[in-house]
């Protein structure tokens, strides 16, 4: 087991930074899953902490050991690539013993852990097939076994289940969590796959365009994404994010939109400033179209049948929602509809950084939903009611 | 009671329904462009290379001295038969496979060695490296063999007042063996080092990452990845060796040395061709063309053979 701390790890490419200033805390046994869309720099950073790519700028510890600079093959680390890298020209029995070859184990030994790990991974049968003679999901196995067999401080994970079917990668998903729970190892797992964040790992780190979005549990980053960016990212179909105006509206904050009309807490007085607001899909409920005052009013556009569920299209002023439902939704194409959703599923972001806004109350005014605005005492000098812009990065 | 609902029902098509099947000239018209592109490739081909040596075959069953007066007597197979009772048979086929085994070094391992060393070598100063070590190619052999000639003079000659020796490179035997060696590996080096620069550029790097965390140390990696996946280009590389270095030598020799002194440097191929062109003995020149060519042809295909074991397609 190791710790693997980075500290404000930067790598430019010529012109391109492709991460910036990325600092990370990674515990002993955590499965941290760097999250993010192609060419936000995940993978680069996971090829920093190998070893593979020099940073410019910043620092990577293991176990309080400065490696930055250390070559790869010092460092306690395996990886599993994208491409498996099998050698092609080697049997699965030599692929997987490869590491403890290089280190000039013994040979009795070298068979003795190969055979282990074959069977923790029932590649027994497979041993002396070349790789081009396995299926994909076994040359993942191959490659996994080559991991393991050394027993190595951290396991480094580059998308490994992105070349599997469908099907073999929910089963490969859950050999990989149970390997982790038998293992107790630390894994750095890169994906741009949100289902296997949220399945497999203990933390997420979201990255977008080289910097660090948000990091926390699944449930975390789910629930409160730090900014519109891990809000839009995560779920799918991705949450609502519609612009609107706050101000105050008969002493209770408003947001308003066309189609849009959400009354909140009381607030007294505070300045009108345009924000972005977010809601879930699967946090709507239709309301009847008589309602007194739903949220939102709208025409129905589109209802996607998922199966088990429906997502209807709505169109709420110049703005597209997305409601999500169990089927039948009894939502059809062209209807009039209103929609509703609990005040405390609202998310409220600021529109030019698109980081988490949390509502500070001046006094003693009725506090307003938990999670919308976190307990916070108020500090004295603010007279005045503001929406508080929180920075996106961890701290 | 239960019926069993069919899963798509497929509509009644009757028994005679008839297929619209295109005419047989249109069939035609639409399978021949492809032939029609392949047309000029296949008959130079056929001209230049199948019809000679149909020729040639024809030619080795009679005995011609190349004079279009005089006929063609046919002698059947005593023009084999006098090939292989030729007396400089036995050293030139010697000198061929010497000139081959000491060439393979200049396209075999040299190139490997340079190869994987400007690997190093990134950006602009790769490009240079290369240009360099590949500018010899450019040189017309003829014209490299004169200039050769020039250096290798005896005493006065760039390469005897470097090594401070009067050697008398075209002139005794086993210097002369050696200059012909030298001067085409010098020639084949550049072209060898582009082809097996290619063929590390087509090695995935991811394999080199992986066995740098699997702790391999850079001459294990060399050893145990990079060699074996290189493989089948330093095969191609050798079954070029062996198949163009009768093409190579051939202006040198002829340029430097036509063959001696005495028959220092007569390969077959020298050999062939003074029986052809200057004895005028056509038809022992082309019954000797054919057994070298059914002779270089096994080789090649032994070393095709071991050049499909050795490719690994991975994917």
């Amino acid at each position: 087991m190791s710790r693997i701390q980075i500290d404000g790890l930067t790598k430019c490419f010529s012109k391109v930074t492709a991460v910036d200033r990325v600092s990370l805390d990674i515990n002993h046994g955590d499965f941290l899953v760097l999250l993010g869309p192609s060419g936000c720099g995940k993978s680069t950073l996971l090829r920093m902490i190998a070893g593979l790519i020099e940073p410019s700028s910043g620092r990577v510890l293991l176990d309080g050991r400065d490696v930055t600079f250390t070559p790869p093959r010092e460092r306690d680390m395996a990886m599993v690539f994208q491409s498996y890298a099998l050698y092609p020209h080697l049997t699965v029995e030599r692929n997987i013993g490869f590491p403890l070859r290089s280190r000039r184990r013994p040979r009795a030994e070298i068979r003795e852990k190969v055979r282990e790990a074959a069977e923790l991974l029932e590649l027994a049968d497979l041993l002396d097939r070349r790789p081009r003679q396995l299926s994909g999901g076994q040359r993942q196995r191959v490659a996994v076994g080559r991991a393991l067999v050394r027993d190595p401080g951290a396991f480094l994970m580059d998308e490994p289940l992105s070349n599997l079917d469908a099907k073999l990668r929910t089963a490969t998903r859950g050999q990989l969590r149970a390997l982790h729970h038998r293992l107790g190892s630390t894994i750095v797992y890169v994906t741009h796959d949100q289902v296997e964040a949220m399945t497999m790992a203990t933390r997420v780190a979201v990255l977008n365009a080289g910097r660090l979005e948000q990091v926390g549990s699944p449930t975390e980053v789910y629930d409160r994404p730090a900014s519109a960016f891990v809000a839009d990212f995560l779920g799918a179909p991705p949450m609502n994010l519609l612009p609107v105006r706050a101000e105050s509206h008969s002493g209770r904050v408003r947001l308003f939109a066309p189609g849009i009309e959400v009354a909140l807490w009381e607030a007294g007085d505070f300045p009108a400033r345009d924000i972005v607001m977010g809601v879930r899909p699967e946090h709507l409920v239709t309301v009847p179209t008589t309602a007194e005052s739903p949220m939102f009013r709208g025409r129905v556009e589109t209802v996607e049948n998922l199966g088990s569920e429906e997502v209807a299209q709505c169109a709420v002023g110049d703005a597209t929602l997305l409601v999500r439902g169990p089927r039948p939704l009894g939502l059809r194409p062209g209807e009039q509809v209103a929609v509703d959703a609990a005040a405390d599923r609202l998310h409220m972001f600021d529109q030019a950084s698109g980081h988490r806004l949390r509502w500070r109350a001046p006094d003693v005014s009725p506090s307003p939903p938990a999670s919308l605005s976190p307990p916070s005492s108020s500090p004295p000098s603010s007279p005045r009611a503001v929406f508080a812009s929180r920075s996106a990065r961890p701290v | 009671m239960f019926v069993t609902l069919a899963a798509v029902e497929a509509p009644e098509v009757p028994a005679s329904y008839p297929a619209a099947r295109p005419s047989a000239a249109r069939r035609v018209r639409r399978a021949l462009p492809p032939f029609l592109y392949l047309t000029p490739g296949l008959g130079c081909l056929a001209v230049w290379t199948y019809r000679p040596l149909a020729e040639a075959a024809r030619l080795s069953f009679y005995s011609w001295n190349l004079l279009p007066s005089r006929p063609k007597v046919p002698v059947g197979l005593d023009n084999y038969a006098d090939v292989l009772q030729l007396p400089q048979l036995r050293s030139s086929l010697w000198l061929t496979v010497t000139i081959i085994v000491c060439l393979l070094p200049f396209s075999v391992v040299l190139p490997t060695i340079v190869a994987l060393l400007t690997q190093q070598v990134r950006g602009r100063a790769n490009a240079v490296y290369r240009a360099l070590v590949f500018a010899p190619v450019l040189v017309a052999p003829v014209a490299s063999a004169a200039i050769w000639e020039w250096l290798l003079d005896p005493r006065h000659g760039g390469v005897d007042r470097l090594l401070g020796s009067p050697v008398n490179w075209l002139h005794e035997r086993g210097p002369a063996q050696l200059a012909v060696i030298v001067i085409t590996g010098w020639h084949l080096l550049g072209f060898a080092v582009l082809v097996v620069a290619a063929g590390l550029a087509g090695i995935n790097d991811d394999y080199a990452a992986a066995a740098q965390l699997d702790g391999a140390t850079r001459r294990q990696i060399i050893r145990w990845i990079t060699l074996p996946l290189l493989s089948p280009t330093l095969v191609l590389l050798a079954l070029m060796t062996v198949l163009l270095s009768g093409q190579l030598t051939f202006p040198l020799i002829d340029t430097l040395t036509q063959g001696g002194p005495g028959d220092a440097t007569t390969n077959v191929y020298y050999l062939l061709w003074e029986y052809g062109f200057k004895s005028f003995n056509a038809g022992l020149a082309a019954a000797a063309g054919l057994v070298f060519f059914l002779g270089f042809g096994m080789v090649a295909g032994c070393l095709v053979w071991l050049f499909e074991k050795l490719s690994f397609h991975d994917n």
